[in-house]
């Protein structure tokens, strides 16, 4: 066993070695003969492999010395508009000295940019077109500003199809010497969707556990990387007790730090497991689905996921009554 | 109508105001000697505790004296231009009819930081060279900052009214709004606000309002609850508030953010709203109002602040339909700033290891904080080997590998193989 994050290790290189995504990948093929890259924005959900694609799109334009031509900036991480004004805009003006004339950016996470951020982008992309393309990488594209869409060609991307998400985690197990049996690559295929990132780490997880990997590991692991009681948490607002509920949430999302949105997917699913009327399944997936938007737009997610365990208190008392 | 008691019931003269006639002796006759020429000291410096009549005195004052009253506070003048710009008003010698001019440069205290640089010293220039009586307020008089302009300056204090000045105060509100109210009961008001006149003002109204009399026992309940009784007023106003109007009103009576009464809303809405419908109601109008919150970080445009408001006073207020007062039950303390600033250390922890990851993963700070350090966690408790080849790549130091096994025991054994 080796000893890196496996979902960096078995990062592709080149454009070759892409597994999905075959037309986007073609595209991009194009681009890398044609020695011209226009803006780009790389959209879909994430461990898709949009950084991935930009990285090899890089290494397969510039070869070995490609670091002096790329620049990754994470949005998330920084957001403002001093970083447009300040590092996009000097990077982005100085002239490439290599046989390609311009240098590329990517922006990671550019859905978390501020508007004002991505106004600034807007005039640098324009003004300096001839020494830097930008490829912008986000989950949803519609919270890139339009006049930044209307300059960049768009590759939507979607998750990995079962076979390409099974043969990727197998061919990964069995470099590293580790038994996957088919109960727990279709653990890791529940748990995670398609998302390939999140699938090699929890098997990478799992595989630190015992050496074969099976469903009961796969699920004790996302138990514990995901909220190991996100079912508590839905029985105790079910059962009417709101204060006790949010309670249990605020330790999740601060003592553990898991994820809003990991403890959205997981009432999700759980909602149709659990022993609710039918009826209310699906009122109640309504309702899971309009907070799930808001997180995505709001700025507190025990505000946002409390308001759903409200709704919850409210559907269980509604379910007594019938 | 509604209208903040605290405003609609303000002196009209210096002899309304509470308390401090000492103080407000000596600012008169500072103001009298201008009369006979430009005395040597050009600025009167007021300093005192939030809420006890400083700037009213000087309104109040300008109001007897015939005066000319130009205001600005610190939210109006902060850096050296802003202040110069007003200077102007200060070195004539009066207004255009004829009159004198008093000048008020409130909430020094306000002038901190980078944005405000120069302000200080633009104000102590303004003051050398007044031609009309300039008034300083600050609630310290001693702050560093303010060393030299201070010898420029006559000091005055003002000090917290005694009880009986301030019960003075709310009986004659409570005669003006038609209240028969009980000795007892503005006695009690009166201590609890311990000299901070407005909010007693603001206490009162809360209690009072639309009522006809109050009693000694409709305000004992209450308890000592030192400075957190202004907030509880305002919860109450927007808890059980009845118009849209008057809860969304309480957010100018709260002394405390937007961001901080929203807290103090999120914590206590569910212990007051009992039925579930009316829970889910409130609950679902403190998310949107959290969606706008998004919103304004987004656009940074914080003029969406008014539908937070909307939604955090009006939409909670409304929400109550069905759900009955359950007798006194007392608000809290957000129990979750406690838990942030408490967890603020492991929050930084959790980006710091989160930025170790972003130079290896390609992932950012705070994503990677959520989404890798889980896993790590259960790679580094369950396998040793793992963990210090790890810890090795990600360049994660001992404090850090210490944070993520969470026990002595093991962080030994990988430090061991690391060393």
């Amino acid at each position: 066993m080796s000893f890196e994050m496996w979902a960096e290790k078995y990062r592709p290189k080149s454009l070759v070695d892409i597994v999905d995504q075959k037309e986007i990948v073609e595209r991009l093929k194009s681009f890398v003969k044609s020695r011209n890259v226009p803006h780009c924005i790389f959209a879909g959900p994430p461990g898709t492999g949009k950084t991935t694609a930009a990285m090899c799109l890089a290494r397969d334009l510039y070869g070995q010395v490609y670091r002096e031509h790329v620049m990754e900036l994470n949005a998330s991480d920084e957001r403002g508009i001093d970083v447009v004004r300040e590092t996009v805009k000097t990077f982005a003006r100085s002239k490439s000295v290599g046989e390609i004339p311009f240098r590329i950016m990517i922006l990671d996470e550019a859905d978390n940019m501020t508007s004002d951020a991505q106004q600034a982008l807007r005039r640098t992309m324009e003004r300096f077109t001839e020494t830097c393309r930008f490829i912008m990488c986000a989950n949803y594209s519609g919270k890139i500003i339009e006049p930044i869409q209307s300059r960049c060609a768009p590759f939507r991307f979607y998750y990995l199809p079962r076979e390409e998400h099974d043969r990727c985690l197998k061919q990964m197990a069995e470099k590293e010497k580790v038994k996957l049996s088919d109960e727990g690559l279709e653990a890791i295929f529940e748990v995670c969707g398609g998302d390939l990132r999140r699938a090699i780490n929890t098997l990478q997880a799992a595989a630190s556990l015992s050496k074969p990997v099976d469903a009961k590991v796969v699920y004790s692991i996302t138990g514990k990387a995901s909220p190991a009681d996100v079912q508590k948490m839905l029985k105790t607002a079910i059962s009417g007790d709101f204060l006790e509920a949010r309670k249990q949430l605020r330790d999740m999302i601060q003592k553990y730090g898991v994820a809003g949105s990991d403890i959205i997917r997981q009432i999700h699913t759980e909602i149709f497991r659990g022993e609710i009327p039918e009826v209310w399944k699906v009122k109640l997936a309504d309702v899971v689905g309009e907070i799930d938007f808001r997180l995505v737009e709001g700025s507190d997610e025990e505000v946002q996921l409390s308001a759903l365990l409200a709704r919850l208190v409210e559907a269980g008392c509604d379910i007594k009554k019938t | 109508m509604y209208a903040a008691w605290s405003v609609k019931h303000k002196p009209q003269t210096l002899a309304e105001i509470v308390g401090n006639k000492e103080a407000i002796e000596q600012l008169a006759n500072w103001v009298k000697s201008w009369e006979t020429g430009v005395p040597k000291k050009k600025a009167a410096f007021i300093y005192g505790p939030p809420g006890i009549g400083k700037t009213v005195a000087v309104e109040t004052l300008a109001h007897d004296f015939h005066m000319e009253f130009v205001e600005k506070n610190a939210s109006d003048y902060r850096t050296e231009d802003a202040v110069n710009r007003f200077a102007g008003l200060a070195s004539q010698y009066g207004s255009l009819f004829g009159g004198r001019r008093i000048v008020l440069l409130d909430e020094l205290d306000g002038l901190t930081g980078k944005a405000d640089k120069g302000g200080v010293k633009a104000t102590t220039d303004i003051v050398k060279n007044a031609q009309s009586p300039i008034v300083l307020i600050s609630n310290a008089a001693y702050d560093p900052r303010f060393t030299n302009l201070r010898s420029y300056c006559l000091l005055i204090e003002f000090k917290k009214p005694a009880v009986s000045e301030v019960m003075k105060h709310l009986t004659r509100i409570c005669q003006s709004e038609g209240i028969a109210a009980e000795e007892g009961a503005l006695k009690f008001i009166a201590q609890r606000s311990e000299g901070d006149v407005r909010s007693a003002v603001n206490d009162l109204q809360a209690l009072a309002q639309g009522k006809k009399s109050l009693s000694y026992s409709d305000v004992s309940w209450l308890g000592y609850r030192d400075r957190q009784e202004s907030i509880f007023n305002v919860l109450r106003m927007i808890i059980y508030g009845k118009s849209c109007v008057s809860a969304k009103q309480a957010v100018n009576m709260a002394d405390v953010d937007i961001d901080m009464l929203f807290e103090w809303i999120y914590e206590n809405v569910p212990a007051h709203l009992t039925d579930p419908h009316d829970l889910a109601m409130a609950m679902d109008a403190l998310s949107k109002a959290d969606v706008y919150r998004g919103r304004i970080r987004a656009a940074q445009d914080w003029s969406f602040t008014r539908y937070v408001i909307d939604y955090m006073t009006a939409g909670v207020a409304m929400a109550r339909q069905k759900s009955q007062a359950q007798g006194w039950i007392p608000f809290r303390f957000p129990t979750r700033i406690q838990m942030l600033s408490r967890s603020k250390v492991d929050r930084a922890m959790q980006l710091s290891i989160g930025r170790k990851i972003k130079r290896r993963c390609h992932i950012s700070a705070v994503r990677a904080s959520k989404q890798v350090l889980p896993y790590l966690r259960i790679i580094f408790k369950n396998n040793v080997e793992m963990a210090a080849g790890l810890a090795r790549w990600l360049d994660l130091d001992e404090e850090m590998v210490g944070y993520i096994v969470g026990s002595e025991e093991k962080a030994g054994e990988i430090a061991k193989l690391l060393s």
